[in-house]
C-alpha cells in the first residue's frame, strides 16, 4: 500500500498535539454517553461509537483529522493472514505430556505411565526410562508415584506395585520381589545331545508362494548341496569355512609386532597394485591411439 | 638399555667405579661403601667368569624376554619387575642403610628419631594399660568406665604399633615383595589399606548391583578379603561359572586384617531358585559350616575338606540353573560369630534339617551371627548342566523355563465423539 510520507508529517505533530484531548475527550463521552448512543445504535461497534461522540462533541476540522489517522490503524484482511511476527509463531502445538495412568491403575508390560520433557519423573520399581525419558512399565501390577528418600533426597519416583494395596518404597534392607514370568516346560534331552553334536544350518526353500529360508533339522546336513542363501546349490557356510583345515592348510600365525613382515606385505601389495594399474592405463592408450 | 647380557654387569660396574671416583664429593662415603660389599661382589665376578649369564641367568637380574622365558621353562619364575630388575643390573649393590646420599641419610635420621619416639610412646602406653588393669573397679571409677579405658588405650596402642613402621623403606618394601609377615599389625593394616582401594570396591559394588544385600541379607560390611577358587582358578566376584566347575566345592583363601583367631559360620545361598507355582523365587542353602577358625595367618579354607563331624551341617550341592531359568546368584557370606565363641554343631545339625528356603536371615538371627565377609558367583545353563543335573539326580532336569506372555489390556474403544465435541 503506498502512503505519501510527505502529506503525513504535518499531520503527526497535529496528532501529537491533539491525541491526549481526544482521548479524554473520548472516554469522557463513551462513559457519558454510552447508554444514550446504544439505543440509538445498538448493532454499532465501540470505533464507530467513539467515531459518532467525538464528531458530536469536536470541531469539524479536528474529525476530518481524526478520520484520516483511525483509517491508518485498519488492519486489512490479507495483512492479517500473513501470521504475527513473535506471538503466535511461539506458542507450538502442545505435545500431550503428562500422566498416561493414574496412581492405583492395572497396567502391563510396556505400558506407557508418563510422558515428560526430561526426568520430572524417575522410574521406580518395575519401571524403566525410555530413549525420551518416557516411564514405561516392565511388570503388570498397579502404578504408584511416591518417593525414596533413602534413594535420592529431591526424586519422585514412578513405580509399579505388584498387589492391589502394595505400598512403594520399599524399606531399603527388604529382599526385593520379583516375578518369575515363566512356564514350565518339559524338554527332550535327545534334541540337547543332536544339538551338542550336529550344527543346524539356515537353508532356503523355493515355493510357489516364494522362497523363505529357515533352519533345516540337523540330519539334512549331510545330504549334500542346498539351496543356501544367495540362491545356490553349495555347502553350508561352515562346511566351507573348514576347506582349509581339511586340506592341511596351516597360515602363518599373525603377529602384529612383526613390523618387518608387514612391511614387505606393504610393499608387494602396492608394487602390485602399481603393475596392474599400469596395465590398465595400457590398454586405455593403446585404444586411444587407435 | 633393555637387556643385561648387552651391558654385561661387570663391566658396568668397572665403569661406575671411575666415574664415582672422578666425583670428588661422593668419594670418601661410596669407597667406604664399596669397602664393605667388596667381597661379595669378588665371588659374584668369579661366578660369572665361570658360567656366562645367558647360560645360567639370575632371576633376581634377568631381563631379556627370551632369558626369562628360559627360566621359567626350568620352573624359576624372574623375581619383581623387568623395571626393577634392569635397575638391579647396574645398582651397586650397596646395603640400603649405606647408601651415599647426604638428603637420604639425613632423612633416614629423622625417621628413626620419629621411630624412637613412637617406640617410647608405645612402652609408657603398655605401662598404663597394666597400672588400669591392676587398679580395682571401684578405683577406676566403675567397671564400665574401666572397660571403655582400657579398649580406647588399646586402639591407640594398636595405632601406635602402625605408626612407629609406617614410615619405614623396607617395610614397605617387604610389603611390595609380597614378604610381609601378616601376624604383624603393619603388614596387616597394609594389606587391609591396599584391598579396600580396589578389591573391597569390586566386592562391594558387584554384591549391591546384584542385590546379594538386601535379598540374601540385610547388611553387609565385609572385612574379610575373600578368594574363591574352583579347581585351582580363581573366580572373580559375580563371574559366570561352569557347572561341570562349580560341581566340587570351592577353596577359600580369607583374609583377616585383625589380630586373633575368629570362629566363623560359612553359608552358601542360591535366592534364584525358580518356582513356578508361586510364580516367585525360592531359596536353597548349597553349603553351610560353624566353628571355622580363621586368623591373619591362617587363611585357607577348603569346603571339601572341612570336618564332617564337627563342622559341616550341610555337604556342598553343586549349584544348578534349568534351562531358560534367569541365572542363579551364588551367594558365600562368612559370619562372624559373637565372641569368637562356638557354637553347638549337635544342636544346629538337629534343628536345621533341609535346605530348602533356609534363609540367611534366619541363621542370622538364630545364632546371633554377623556378616562379616561375602562373596559371589553366578552360574547359568550351560553345555554340561544336564549331565550335571542327572548325576546329582535332580529331579526336573527335563523340565524348561519358557517365558509367559502377560495378558494384555483389554482394548478400550476411543471416546471419537467427546474428542469432537
Amino acid at each position: 500500500m503506498f502512503r505519501p510520507h510527505g502529506i503525513l508529517a504535518p499531520f503527526r505533530a497535529l496528532e501529537r498535539a491533539i491525541a491526549p484531548s481526544t482521548v479524554r475527550v473520548a472516554s469522557y463521552s463513551t462513559s457519558i454517553l454510552s447508554s444514550a448512543v446504544t439505543t440509538t445504535t445498538p448493532s454499532s461497534s465501540s470505533t464507530t461509537l467513539l467515531r459518532t461522540n467525538t464528531t458530536r462533541l469536536l470541531p469539524p476540522t479536528t474529525t476530518s483529522l481524526l478520520n484520516l489517522f483511525t483509517r491508518q490503524q485498519v488492519r486489512h484482511a490479507s495483512h492479517a493472514s500473513q501470521g504475527a511476527a513473535n506471538r503466535h509463531s511461539r506458542d507450538p502445538a502442545g505435545k500431550r505430556l503428562g500422566a498416561k495412568r493414574a496412581a492405583g491403575e492395572y497396567v502391563v508390560p510396556g505400558c506407557i505411565i508418563f510422558r515428560q520433557r526430561g526426568t520430572k519423573w524417575f522410574p521406580g520399581e518395575n519401571c524403566a526410562m525410555g530413549r525420551d525419558h518416557t516411564i514405561y512399565t516392565t511388570q503388570s501390577g498397579y502404578v504408584r508415584y511416591y518417593r525414596d528418600p533413602e534413594r535420592h533426597p529431591d526424586r519422585k519416583y514412578i513405580g509399579v506395585a505388584f498387589d492391589k494395596d502394595g505400598k512403594l518404597p520399599t524399606p531399603r534392607n527388604a529382599p526385593t520381589r520379583r516375578r518369575l514370568g515363566k512356564v514350565a516346560v518339559r524338554f527332550d534331552p535327545a534334541d540337547l545331545a543332536i544339538n551338542q553334536k550336529q550344527q543346524s544350518d539356515l537353508v532356503a526353500e523355493v515355493t510357489a508362494e516364494g522362497t523363505t529360508v529357515g533352519a533345516v533339522p540337523a540330519a539334512a546336513m549331510n545330504a549334500g548341496l542346498q539351496l543356501r542363501p544367495g540362491y545356490m546349490y553349495r555347502e553350508a557356510n561352515w562346511q566351507i569355512g573348514r576347506v582349509a583345515e581339511k586340506a592341511g592348510i596351516t597360515a602363518q600365525a599373525h603377529r602384529p609386532k612383526n613390523r618387518w613382515l608387514a612391511w614387505r606385505k606393504r610393499v608387494a601389495r602396492t608394487e602390485r597394485w602399481a603393475q596392474m594399474k599400469s596395465l590398465k592405463n595400457r590398454k586405455s592408450t593403446k585404444k586411444g591411439k587407435k | 638399555m633393555a637387556h643385561c647380557e648387552r651391558a654385561s654387569k661387570p663391566l658396568l660396574q668397572c665403569l661406575q667405579k671411575t666415574y664415582t671416583k672422578g666425583l670428588p664429593g661422593l668419594q670418601l662415603q661410596s669407597t667406604r661403601a664399596f669397602q664393605t660389599t667388596a667381597l661379595a661382589r669378588e665371588e659374584v665376578q668369579t661366578e660369572i667368569k665361570s658360567q656366562p649369564f645367558h647360560k645360567a641367568p639370575d632371576p633376581a637380574l634377568v631381563s631379556s624376554p627370551r632369558l626369562e622365558r628360559k627360566l621359567l621353562r626350568q620352573g624359576v619364575s624372574p623375581i619383581g619387575s623387568r623395571r626393577r630388575r634392569v635397575a638391579l643390573q647396574d645398582s651397586l649393590n650397596i646395603p640400603f642403610e649405606q647408601l651415599p646420599y647426604q638428603c637420604f641419610q639425613e632423612a633416614r635420621k629423622v625417621l628413626l628419631a620419629d621411630r624412637e619416639e613412637k617406640l617410647r610412646d608405645i612402652t609408657s602406653m603398655r605401662e598404663k594399660i597394666s597400672r588400669l588393669e591392676a587398679l580395682t573397679t571401684e578405683q577406676a571409677g566403675g567397671e564400665q568406665v574401666k572397660k571403655s579405658k582400657l579398649r580406647a588405650m588399646e586402639l591407640h596402642l594398636e595405632h601406635l604399633k602402625i605408626q612407629a613402621d609406617i614410615n619405614d623403606p623396607l617395610v614397605k618394601k617387604k610389603f611390595e615383595d609380597g614378604q610381609g609377615d601378616m601376624s604383624k599389625p603393619i603388614y596387616r593394616y597394609l594389606a587391609d589399606r591396599k584391598w579396600r582401594e580396589y578389591r573391597r570396591k569390586i566386592l562391594v559394588q558387584r554384591i549391591t548391583q546384584m542385590k546379594v544385600v538386601p535379598d540374601v541379607v540385610p547388611h553387609c560390611d565385609p572385612i574379610l578379603d575373600t578368594k574363591l577358587y574352583f579347581a585351582r582358578r580363581q573366580i572373580q566376584p559375580g563371574e559366570f561359572v561352569d557347572s561341570k566347575a562349580s560341581f566340587e566345592a570351592p577353596k577359600l583363601d580369607v583374609q583377616m586384617f585383625e589380630g586373633g583367631e575368629k570362629l566363623v559360620t560359612i553359608a552358601v545361598v542360591d535366592p534364584d531358585v525358580p518356582n513356578v507355582e508361586k510364580d516367585g523365587f525360592d531359596f536353597n542353602m548349597h553349603y553351610m559350616a560353624v566353628n571355622v577358625p580363621i586368623s591373619a595367618i591362617n587363611t585357607k579354607v577348603d569346603l571339601a575338606q572341612l570336618s564332617t563331624e564337627s563342622q559341616v551341617i550341610f555337604p556342598w550341592a553343586p549349584p544348578v540353573a534349568q534351562k531358560g531359568s534367569p541365572y542363579h546368584r551364588l551367594s558365600l557370606i562368612i559370619f562372624e560369630q559373637r565372641d569368637s565363641q562356638p557354637l553347638d554343631f549337635a544342636a544346629i545339625k538337629a534343628q536345621e534339617t533341609t535346605r530348602e528356603n533356609l534363609l540367611a536371615r534366619t541363621l542370622e538371627t538364630r545364632y546371633k551371627l554377623k556378616p562379616i565377609g561375602a562373596f559371589l558367583f553366578r552360574t547359568q545353563w550351560d553345555d554340561s548342566m544336564y549331565e550335571v543335573m542327572k548325576t546329582i539326580g535332580y529331579p526336573d532336569a527335563e523340565i524348561e523355563l519358557r517365558r509367559k506372555r502377560d495378558e494384555k489390556l483389554p482394548y478400550k474403544r476411543r471416546n471419537t465423539a467427546r474428542m469432537r465435541g
